[in-house]
């Protein structure tokens, strides 16, 4: 027999047909985003973070002692994989998160008042600045969160929750007119 | 309760991201113990007033154990130790 399996967005169902025109505060979400988690063999930590750093093309988001979700703009899913089997193929574990995670991008001047509302953590520039990363929880969903910019946040979120996060994220951001909509 | 933990990985964080996983003073008898020893290891707890270490999940963030030591009547938290880091210094 054969099947049709459609490789829908997990926010399709939310963002289809939204309008284009962005407001002061926005929620962009990726069409698709390679991303995938790496979780370095114990003692290997220093060495595959160096190894990780020193591509200017990854953005790395830390998890915890050894183990990153690591973001390209440039790979298409495959070819990060590929990358990072390069990179450090026996020093640590490489999974391919890129339909497993959603990544949504938060802008906009009240950016920290909204994330404010659903997260327990001190989000000023000089607790969390800009390039670092963490996971926390938001309202009731465990998500990453990375400052990329002074009002600039992007959260990683699983895919089975993005849906719950996008309305959670909506919610918060309603006093503030926040915007939301696929990126181009 | 105490409501902030510092995670030694994270920094400080709400309690509602922690899972509380229970005693962390118990220690494991050895497997041709009495059964009553085994009894007491995996189903008899204390409640103490005071002064508790306990392990820690930090389930929403770097998922490790911490080990956390802390008052029942003060709130007061006194140390937060990775759990490996714990296990390891007990066993030298
Ligand atoms: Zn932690």
């Amino acid at each position: 027999m054969v099947r049709d399996y459609n490789n829908r967005h997990a926010l399709d169902q939310k963002l289809r047909g939204t309008p284009k025109p962005a407001n002061a505060d926005h929620l962009e979400v990726g069409h698709w985003q390679a991303i995938a988690t790496v979780l370095a063999h114990v003692g290997l930590e220093t060495a595959v973070e160096r190894a990780l750093s020193s591509t200017p093309e990854l953005s790395l988001r830390y998890c915890g002692p050894g183990e990153w979700l690591v973001v390209s703009e440039v790979d298409t899913p495959v070819g990060l994989m590929r990358r990072l089997d390069m990179l450090c193929g026996t020093q640590a574990h490489v999974v391919d998160q890129s339909d497993g995670r959603v990544l949504m991008r938060l802008s906009g001047p009240c950016a920290r008042r909204i994330l404010a509302k659903g997260i327990g953590v001190d989000l000023h520039p000089a607790a969390f600045a800009r390039g670092g990363s963490t996971n926390v929880l938001c309202g009731h969903i465990a998500i990453n969160l990375a400052r990329t910019g002074e009002d600039l946040f992007e959260l990683i979120v699983s895919r089975s929750f993005a849906e719950s996060l996008f309305d959670d994220l909506m919610t918060m951001g309603r006093a503030f007119d926040l915007s939301a909509a696929f990126s181009d | 309760m105490a409501s902030l933990i510092t995670c030694p990985h994270c920094g400080v964080r709400p309690k509602e991201e922690f899972a509380i996983r229970g005693d962390a003073s118990l220690i494991r008898p050895a497997p041709s113990a009495s059964d009553e020893a085994w009894h007491d290891y995996v189903y008899v707890r204390a409640n103490p007033r005071g002064r508790t270490v306990e392990h820690w999940h930090h389930i929403a963030g770097c998922r490790r154990f911490l080990v956390v030591e802390r008052d029942t009547v003060t709130h007061e938290v006194y140390s937060v130790v990775d759990g490996t880091a714990a296990a390891r210094e007990a066993r030298r």
